[in-house]
């Protein structure tokens, strides 16, 4: 499957889990511009370019709806305008574990009106890139916030409210052609220092937690291709078999 | 079940039920005085929320109505302090207010169409729940949060991504806390209700045709009744009876939606 021509954005690739993505889009044939910290995404843009792959770190923030437009802009500027959209950051004091009774207002502030106002606005701003070129949206999370977790009550709260949000999304922006799904991965994809094997009844099916680049990167080649154009508002599990339902 | 047996499912106990001045949150809060629970109508105006309680007195149960805003910590607060002071303690919280079911575009929606979303569905419940909890936990395995969601919440809605999305959100936090609290003895569900409210008569009146299509939708070939239907669902998850329910979302549509 490749992606030729294709123009991906992703949050998120300070971390392994996106990073693994980002280097999976780019060697299918995608140019890569990666949204963050530019100092942490420098090793990323390396490694992408020395796979000959376009990429650029763009010192880019999603916390308005002006600075997600302003990140798109400077995008489509450097690497291209940009037709698929890998969303997997939220902010790190998320995976920090708290009982919900000790999570104050400016936490719960931080970490639910921060991820979700920066995904709104981030999709808001790449929506007339995605339509002009039937594009996709890519949202990452993990089968943990399906599952429920203890002490990550905001977390959990945040992952399934933009996980039904890429839902209703895609309901609307079907239309224009525009797919968005989500990629759902281990719990040991993210820093919360769980084991797959405490979310479910069953131990995962296939072992391990899976290798980003090479187990969940070839998913998210797919839902970027026009193989999966038939595809949206769909959560795919690639976490080795942990969480089945449906 | 008997008349009397059901008459005293929750006799002791005390519940705070958020805008429960009308729709599905008064019809929980008919039910849970009917099943002999104190009943507090928290309720943001107190033209609805006033008559709500009188409308219980006078039907012989034991109700309230606190003036409460659910998306300000300190009428949370103060709520659930005030019930404490009077009834002695809190058993059942229901987080049911809701503002925001305005049709939108996502890529259009303004920032206070979602403020009205997330601090009325999303925070409204974040309180209910930590403020709550000390009486919940006082309470053991009577404790109950119970939060009002919807079938959008788990399969997104084409009209009101925004509602989809603080709907689901609740539904998280339902599984989520359910075991963080789980040890303590206190449920925490989720009731997923289609159910004949002024919200839904508003959206009726504006689009007859949806009428015939909710219904038709329904197995059961009704909309569900808020005291009756919503209320009946309510009252076994808050009851003994419903003490090994947890973390679950309860739809109760009359048979639309079966995805879980």
């Amino acid at each position: 499957m490749r992606l030729d021509g294709r123009i991906a954005a992703v949050t998120g690739a300070e971390l392994p889990l996106a990073r693994g993505l980002a280097l999976a889009l780019g060697k299918a044939g995608a140019a890569v511009a990666l949204f963050g910290d530019v100092q942490a995404l420098a090793s990323v843009v390396r490694e992408l370019e020395s796979a000959d792959v376009r990429a650029a770190a763009i010192d880019a923030s999603w916390d308005s709806r002006e600075a997600a437009d302003e990140a798109l802009v400077v995008a489509a500027e450097s690497v291209g305008q940009v037709d698929v959209l890998v969303h997997a950051s939220v902010p790190e004091i998320a995976f920090e574990h708290c009982d919900f009774v000790d999570v104050d207002d400016e936490r719960f502030e931080t970490i639910w009106e921060g991820s979700l106002r920066g995904t709104m606005f981030l999709l808001q701003a790449a929506y007339p890139y995605l339509r002009d070129r039937s594009g996709s949206v890519i949202l990452v999370v993990p089968t943990i916030a399906m599952s429920g977790a203890a002490r990550l009550v905001t977390y959990t709260v945040v992952e399934e409210a933009q996980r039904v949000l890429i839902k209703a999304v895609a309901r609307q922006w079907g239309p224009d052609g525009i797919t968005l799904n989500c990629l759902a991965v281990a719990p040991e994809q993210v820093p919360i220092g769980i084991e797959s094997t405490s979310v479910s009844l069953a131990p995962p099916a296939l072992g391990g937690r899976g290798e980003p680049e090479h187990d969940l990167g070839p998913v998210a080649v797919f839902l970027a291709s026009d193989a999966a154009a038939f595809v949206t508002g769909a959560t795919i599990g690639a976490d080795g078999g942990i969480w089945m339902a449906p | 079940m008997s008349a009397a047996a059901t008459e005293s499912r929750l006799s002791g106990r005390t519940a705070i039920v958020t805008g429960a001045g009308q729709g599905v949150g008064l019809g929980i809060a008919h039910a849970f005085a009917a099943a002999g629970a104190n009943v507090v109508i928290a309720a943001r105006r107190a033209e609805t929320g006033e008559p709500a309680a009188g409308e219980i007195r006078a039907r012989g149960g034991s109700a309230t109505c606190i003036v409460t805003d659910v998306t300000s910590r300190s009428d949370m607060e103060a709520c659930v302090a005030a019930t404490v002071n009077q009834y002695g303690s809190l058993e059942i919280m229901v987080h049911n207010a809701f503002r925001g079911g305005t049709g939108h575009r996502f890529e259009d929606a303004t920032l206070d169409l979602w403020e009205q979303n997330s601090r009325s569905a999303v925070w409204g419940s974040y309180y209910s729940a930590v403020l709550a909890f000390p009486h919940l936990q006082r309470a053991g395995s009577q404790g109950r949060l119970i939060l009002l969601t919807s079938p959008a919440g788990v399969e997104g809605s084409v009209n009101i991504p925004m509602y989809s999305a603080v709907k689901a959100a609740q539904r998280a936090m339902t599984k989520s806390l359910s075991k963080e609290w789980g040890p303590l003895g206190i449920t925490v569900n989720a009731i997923a209700p289609v159910a004949q409210t002024p919200a839904l008569a508003g959206a009726f009146a504006e689009n007859p045709v949806l009428k015939e299509r909710v219904e038709a939708r329904a197995s059961l070939r009704r909309i569900g009744d808020p005291e009756r239907d919503i209320g009946g669902v309510a009252v076994f998850l808050a009851s003994e009876e419903g003490g090994y329910v947890t973390g679950q979302t309860i739809v109760c549509d009359g048979g639309s939606f079966m995805g879980l």
